[in-house]
């Protein structure tokens, strides 16, 4: 009976969800609900977030499952129907109710039925609390074993984690078998520790039997049988049907003809063969392995003289794995069989599911990292470095003084990162075909080692910038095609560039000048100084040097200097900064300082207020280690995201979003940005999506509520309600270490388990660090060895002999 | 006084000047003082002489012959240096082409190579002092020829032992630290009875004719045994070779010192039974005696004295306990009886023999070393090398080092510390010593960040000289420092738990590692089947020479050290990684090589090492508070690799790379290079300015 009605349980999982079985009751329906004396969870709800739509997910499934135990579930919309005491309760939203009758069995916090096995395995917990006994120590279990035997066989579940689909298999198999055996819950270590578990750190979901049911006297221990596969309703069953089937099973028929329960069960069975002359050994025999292999392997015992038996006399046992043929084999002892199962014919079985289950990066021969594979993955193509000279020792030298500026890369042919890296470089080179006084050039450091060492590279891949008459010039950008063609070009213009008058300045910051390099970037960055002679000249024109090819620098050293900051609260020097035409200047002092430092301020001077972040600056603006205020917009450049962008940039010309990094990622261009957003809050939101992200601090990931208007004062309520803690983080940062992916291959501990004292350590008492006294040991050997040939005659010489 | 010691020094020098000079001023009690002697300009003494030059240290190197390289005038006696002189290998990387030139000295001039001077696989010997003279004088060398040093004392200089050496003309020199390369060139002798009817490998003739139908015993089965035994093969009636041990050979036992299949002919000859033979037995036993034709008893007494030998018989070999009863002594009346083959009539040394040569090396020159300057004899290579601790300083003198061949009792039969191509980089490593313990300079360290560490391993596994030709002696260590590594190259793996001492380099609480190149079990049959392993997890079993990595948490005690495990370079480490064994020597391949390393660097580091591009570490560094490694050191410097859509589309295809949306990855590499090739106009995002 119980069978029919989990297989119909089990069909109802399977089966297509085709219509929702979630009830939503009115206040009226709801009263009849209270009056029918009926179990039904109940959810009071009045509007609808992110979150809350999730949890209405998963409240929808778990009423098709509850209902096959005759629980309904319900949710009732307080906007409509306000139910007095449910949704008048300021915990209304976070709370739902198990009901019997008009009775409160128990509330939860929806985030402890976070979903459809916790929904599941909870109400089922809370209904079945006489039936399901909780135990916390040994001893209570003990007491609960005491008052079964002779009685009833009991079911341990030991559930660490309360929630999870194994404590849902748990509670169902308790549903439908409670009645036929004890069951017993607990989530205790010590309960673990004493059912046997070594590792009692695991946090694995385990099950044992405890066969109390046949114990003949009260002061005997009920023996128990763990269940070894993991904890899921249909192993569970299976198991429980093993539990139920007969130890041995006696049989007159050839293997292949036996029927037992096992084969049905995809549980492998071990056939032995018994002689008439040892009919009894050969039972106890099959009882002892039967003991030890319960649950795992069923056994059957079949009598040889039964003209059925077709078996050859040499095999004295068989075995039958699930959809399979009988093998036979010859059997010598009883452990050798238990080991064959054990360790072999049930272990693969295990590794198999383990395969499918875990990810394939487990096998070490296939590569778990994204640049070796996709390089790998290429391995067929020969590198085309057309456009690209490949240096030698004889070569260098000369080729670096020979352009204007000779680009080259050190590289590894075996290194991954290098060979990904070299596909790029080669599109620069290809792209710069034809640029006057560029060359692309690449030294294979596994060959030429030597100019790798004298140009002090050690790291790979390493891309300088030679110039004659100067000193190599390190790339420090992404090696990337964009990133690196960008360099390159901006590197052939001076830097920084001397203007003379302020109509050449007003040519570099917007006119022909501006124009000619726009594409490369529209940043303009100028350096006034009052005349040529300031000190800070000098340390500017370093600056100048070292940001080449990064930055479109200019220098205006002249008296006229002082009309580009009139008005300005800034005074000479100074150093003025364009974002494009038609954006407003910015000024900042210049303060004397060394080269590096303006550098530095320069570096930062560049940044946007409100960048769109790309995979190729992310790590400039992150650098700020400020809280992200991160806006996705969508492929399409709608004007709901235009209006989006303008609404947060309202309020950054008044300083108000300061301690944030206002920024947006376009879907379209960075599609990255889609996973981020899962990331952080599980789903994707409608965009456009505002999302506050405190990477640096806390980890917490703030959404801003999509039902209001993306408006710049909604924008800044909403973050002061973040600020004053009154929004709830839509998600979390992990802070997770980055420990190995795969653990690594042990060669100690297989040397030990192959060669046990190949590894070890020697004794103290053994000589050491003698070596030629053993092998002196070893010479004395062939002599010993002649001294057996040693002939009568005590004159004769013992110690020569041809070997 | 204190003006009067410069002035007296100035004395000394100039008489030295002038006695050098030939005008044979004596009497004056002469001295100079060095920080650095070298005693001897063979190879050893000239490789330890560059270094010193190069770090600018007041050094001379002392040689009693005329010019660099003595020995090799006359060793091998017959002149063909059986080092390997490899000058084509197919590459041009100068560090790995050293694995595979045996003579070359080491020193920043790449064009100071053995191969300008020959091009012989196996050169001849004259061309070794050639080259040594070439060395020494390109790099200006100071060489003091002709002081024969004749005495060293030890002396206290200002608390710390110092070393008084003196030389024929009285002339003495003060050394703070004494280098001693004098090689070993005292003729390895046993007493036995006889011993002085026996020629020595030091002063045979060469030419074959000289051996013309003779029978020649040669004791010994080493390379100058072989050596001598294949220059008259072709005229001696018969040869055969006696010593206590079996033929070892090379290309068995991958010892350089054993015998070198080219000296192995006589093998041959042996094998194919053309009267040739190897015969084993201990050399304290044996007496060589002559017997006159006239020696034994004779029925016929008119027969006599006439044709081949006259006067002098032949020579037989015995053994002392057959003399015993003789008197010992008298050894010129021997009788049958006093021979073996009277006794077994089969002895295989049963006939007589015109010739025994005596070929069993050399030994280290003691007597030159007063009695507290003296090192002591090393417990292995029957006592003919001096004891020197891992470091190669003396056992008991302190400041002297010993360096070169005679230094090869850390390994002797093991590497090739006793041979040029082995002991240029101990000399180096010692030079490294020297400086931090004299100068406080630190063992020179590259610093990587961690991120790095994989490519340097490779490279160095993939060129370095080094621990090829010294494996299981000088290794690699890597000292962990969290997010960065000092690399230190070729420090003596005995002295690794003296490494702060020794290299200036603390070591911190993330532990180390070290890479050594090791051979392998060498358990199966060396030609036979299975003599190469070529799966990666069972790299272990590695035959043939190939990189080791022990990673420990903490530095190893000199207990552990002594307490490793039996034939192991190291002791137990924390955690140990072979490579497999490569037949190309090329440790390069992503499956068997890279990968396998990686994991193992992931385990030592307790951190993920795997590479990322830009995108990924894009989306890790937005959604995890602290981003793998690579990224961290890589993409959030501003350095990340960003790649390009063929490659994403693989890493897509192999499920690593996140697809976001399946259809980007096209539309993205088009605008890549469409970028390029409209590089002229403007595709600066607009958004940036439109608002």
């Amino acid at each position: 009976m119980c069978i029919v009605y989990l297989i119909a349980f089990l069909f109802s999982l399977t089966a297509e969800q085709c219509f929702s079985k979630l009830i939503e009751d009115s206040s009226q329906s709801f009263m009849e609900r209270m009056s029918t004396g009926k179990t039904s969870f109940v959810y009071f709800g009045n509007h609808v977030n992110p979150t809350i739509k999730l949890f209405m997910e998963q409240l929808e499934m778990s009423a098709d499952a509850l209902e096959d135990y005759g629980i309904s579930v319900v949710k009732v919309n307080c906007s409509k129907d306000a139910i007095a005491n449910y949704c008048t309760e300021e915990k209304l939203m976070t709370k739902a109710y198990l009901f019997r009758g008009s009775e409160v069995l128990r509330n939860f916090d929806i985030d402890t039925v976070f979903d459809v096995n916790a929904i599941v395995s909870h109400v089922l917990f809370s209904v079945l609390f006489n039936e399901v006994r909780y135990v916390h120590t040994p001893a209570e279990l003990l007491r609960v074993e005491t008052a079964a035997k002779q009685n009833s066989d009991i079911v341990v579940g030991h559930i660490p984690v309360l929630g999870l689909p194994e404590h849902r298999a748990l509670m169902e198999a308790a549903f439908v078998y409670g009645t036929k055996y004890q069951f017993v819950q607990t989530t205790g270590s010590l309960v673990l520790k004493h059912m046997g578990v070594v590792d009692s750190s695991s946090s694995q979901a385990r099950l044992w039997f405890l066969h109390c049911k046949g114990v003949s006297r009260q002061s005997d221990p009920c023996p128990s049988t763990p269940m070894t596969k993991p904890l899921n309703t249909i192993n569970i069953h299976t198991f429980l049907q093993l539990m139920e089937a007969p130890l041995v099973t006696e049989a007159m028929l050839d293997p292949s003809e036996v029927d037992v329960v096992h084969m049905h069960l995809g549980v492998p069975v071990l056939y032995l063969f018994s002689q008439p002359q040892t009919q009894h050994l050969d039972q106890a025999t099959a009882q002892t392995l039967a003991l030890q292999l319960r649950g795992e392997v069923g056994v059957v015992l079949i009598h040889r003289n039964s003209p059925n038996v077709k078996t050859p006399l040499k095999y004295n046992a068989a075995y039958r794995l699930p959809q399979e043929d009988v093998k036979y084999f010859t059997l010598n002892s009883g452990e050798e069989v238990v080991k064959l199962f054990k360790e072999e014919l049930l272990q693969e079985h295990k590794l198999e599911d383990e395969e499918e289950d875990e990810e394939h990066w487990s096998d070490p021969d296939i590569l778990d990292d994204e640049v070796s594979e996709s390089v790998y993955r290429d391995r067929d193509l020969m590198l085309d470095l057309e456009s690209v000279v490949e240096l030698t020792s004889d070569t260098f030298q000369t080729t670096v003084t020979q352009n204007g500026i000779t680009v080259v890369l050190f590289y590894f042919k075996w290194d991954a990162v290098c060979m990904a890296f070299i596909q790029s470089y080669t599109e620069v080179a290809d792209a710069l075909e034809g640029v006057n006084g560029v060359q692309l050039a690449a030294v294979n450091c596994g060959e030429w080692t030597d100019i790798c060492s004298d140009q002090n590279v050690t790291s790979f891949p390493t891309v300088l910038i030679y110039r004659p008459m100067s000193a190599a010039q390190l790339y420090r950008g992404m090696l990337g095609t964009k990133s690196l063609h960008r360099f390159i070009l901006l590197s052939l213009v001076s830097s920084p560039t001397h203007l003379s008058s302020s109509a050449e300045v007003k040519s570099f910051l917007e006119g022909d000048v501006y124009s000619k390099h726009v594409y490369l970037t529209p940043v303009r960055v100028l350096g006034l100084f009052s005349s040529t002679h300031d000190k800070g000249v000098t340390s500017f024109e370093e600056a100048g040097r070292l940001l080449r090819g990064e930055t479109i620098l200019g220098l205006f050293a002249h008296k006229e200097a002082e009309q580009w900051v009139e008005g300005l609260s800034v005074n000479l020097p100074a150093l003025l900064v364009s974002h494009g035409p038609g954006v407003p200047y910015e000024v900042y002092s210049l303060p004397s300082s060394s080269p590096t430092d303006h550098v530095a301020l320069i570096q930062r001077v560049e940044l946007d207020h409100f960048p769109e972040l790309t995979v190729e600056n992310l790590p400039w603006y992150l650098e700020l280690g400020k809280p992200l205020l991160l806006l996705f917009i969508g492929k399409e450049d709608s004007t709901e995201s235009t209006k989006a962008l303008a609404e947060i940039k309202q309020p950054l010309s008044s300083g108000q979003l300061d301690s944030f990094l206002p920024c947006w990622i376009h879907l379209g261009r960075t599609p990255v940005g889609r996973s981020i957003l899962d990331k952080y809050l599980g789903f994707v939101p409608p965009l456009p999506a505002l999302v506050m992200s405190r990477l640096k601090t806390g980890g917490e990931v703030f959404l801003f509520p999509p039902e209001r208007p993306l408006m710049a004062k909604n924008v800044l309520q909403w973050i002061h309600d973040v600020e004053n803690r009154q929004e709830q983080p839509a998600g979390l940062i992990p802070d997770g270490k980055w420990g190995p992916p795969v653990p690594f291959f042990d060669f100690l501990a297989i040397m030990d388990q192959e060669a046990p004292t190949y590894a070890a350590q020697r004794g103290p008492k053994t000589k050491t660090g003698r070596r030629e006294d053993h092998r002196e040991q070893k010479h004395v050997t062939p002599n010993q060895r002649q001294t057996s040939h040693t002939s009568q005659n005590p004159q004769a010489p013992r110690q020569h002999s041809e070997l | 006084m204190s003006l009067i010691q410069p002035l007296f020094r100035l004395l000394c020098v100039l008489s030295l000047v002038l006695a050098s000079s030939g005008s044979g001023l004596h009497g004056c009690n002469n001295s100079v003082s060095h920080e650095y002697c070298v005693l001897g300009a063979g190879p050893a003494g000239l490789q330890m002489g560059y270094f010193l030059s190069r770090s600018q240290r007041d050094y001379i190197i002392l040689e009693r012959n005329t010019g660099p390289g003595s020995f090799f005038h006359r060793y091998p006696r017959h002149r063909k240096l059986i080092s390997i002189n490899k000058i084509y290998t197919g590459r041009r990387n100068k560090e790995f082409n050293l694995r595979h030139d045996w003579n070359s000295l080491l020193s920043d001039r790449s064009d100071l190579l053995f191969q300008r001077i020959s091009r012989e696989l196996y050169p001849n010997a004259d061309d070794f002092p050639r080259y040594l003279s070439m060395f020494e004088s390109e790099l200006g060398l100071k060489v003091k020829y002709g002081a024969d040093i004749g005495r060293i004392k030890a002396s206290d200089f200002n608390g710390s032992q110092g070393y008084v050496l003196t030389d024929q003309n009285g002339v003495s020199y003060q050394c703070s630290v004494l280098l001693v390369s004098t090689g070993l060139w005292v003729p390895q002798q046993v007493d036995f009875l006889g011993s002085d009817l026996v020629e020595g490998y030091e002063s045979i003739p060469t030419d074959p004719e000289e051996f013309k139908d003779q029978a020649v015993l040669i004791l010994g089965k080493g390379n100058s045994a072989f050596e001598t035994a294949q220059s008259i093969l072709g005229r001696a009636s018969r040869i055969h070779l006696y010593s206590p041990s079996p033929v070892r050979l090379a290309w068995q036992t991958h010892y350089v010192g054993d015998l070198r299949a080219i000296n192995n002919e006589l093998l041959d000859t042996y094998q194919l039974k053309s009267l040739d033979g190897l015969v084993e037995g201990r050399l304290e036993d044996i007496a060589i005696v002559r017997r006159e034709k006239d020696g034994g008893k004779r029925r016929t007494a008119k027969k006599r004295s006439q044709t081949s030998t006259e006067g002098k018989g032949q020579l037989y070999l015995t053994l002392t306990e057959l003399l015993d009863n003789q008197n010992g002594n008298n050894i010129s009346k021997v009788t049958g009886q006093n021979l073996p083959g009277y006794h077994t009539d089969n002895f295989s040394l049963r006939q007589p023999y015109d010739r025994v040569i005596r070929c069993l090396g050399f030994r280290f020159n003691f007597s030159i070393f007063d009695g507290s300057a003296q090192p002591p004899q090393s417990s292995g290579a029957r006592g003919r090398l001096p004891g020197v601790t891992a470091w190669y300083e003396g056992r008991g003198t302190p400041n002297l080092f010993v360096l070169g061949t005679a230094a090869h009792s850390l390994d002797y039969r093991m590497s090739a510390g006793g041979f040029v191509h082995g002991f240029r980089y101990t000399v180096r490593a010692v030079h490294k010593i020297l400086e931090q313990r004299y100068h406080n300079i630190a063992w020179p360290a590259t610093k990587l960040p961690i991120s790095q560490l994989q490519s340097w391993i490779l490279r160095r596994v993939n060129e370095a000289s080094g621990p090829y030709q010294m494996f299981g002696v000088l290794g690699d260590i890597i000292l962990l420092r969290g997010s960065y590594c000092e690399y230190l190259e070729e420090f003596p793996l005995q002295a690794l738990p003296q490494l702060f001492a020794l290299s200036g380099r603390p070591l911190s609480d993330h532990g180390l590692l070290v890479l050594v190149m090791q051979y392998g079990l060498n358990r199966t049959d060396t030609l036979g089947p299975g003599r190469a392993e070529s799966e990666w997890t069972k790299a272990w079993r590695s035959n043939f020479l190939h990189p080791v990595l022990y990673y420990y948490n903490t530095l190893p005690t000199e207990k552990d050290m002594r307490q490793r495990p039996v034939g192991w370079p190291l002791p137990r480490p924390d955690a140990v990684h072979h490579m497999v064994e490569d037949f190309l020597t090329e440790w390069d391949q992503p499956i068997s090589h890279s990968q396998p390393l990686r994991r193992f660097l992931e385990h030592c580091l307790q951190t993920d090492l795997r590479a990322f591009y830009a995108e990924s570490c894009f989306l890790l560094s937005l959604t995890s508070r602290t981003p793998p490694l690579f990224c961290h050191q890589g993409y959030l410097r501003k350095q990340g690799i960003v790649g390009n859509g063929h490659l994403w589309q693989h890493a897509r295809e192999a499920g690593l790379m996140a697809d976001h949306q399946g259809d980007i990855t096209p539309r993205d590499e088009t605008s890549v290079t469409e970028y390029l090739k409209h590089a002229g106009a403007a595709v600066v995002s607009t958004m940036n300015f439109d608002l």
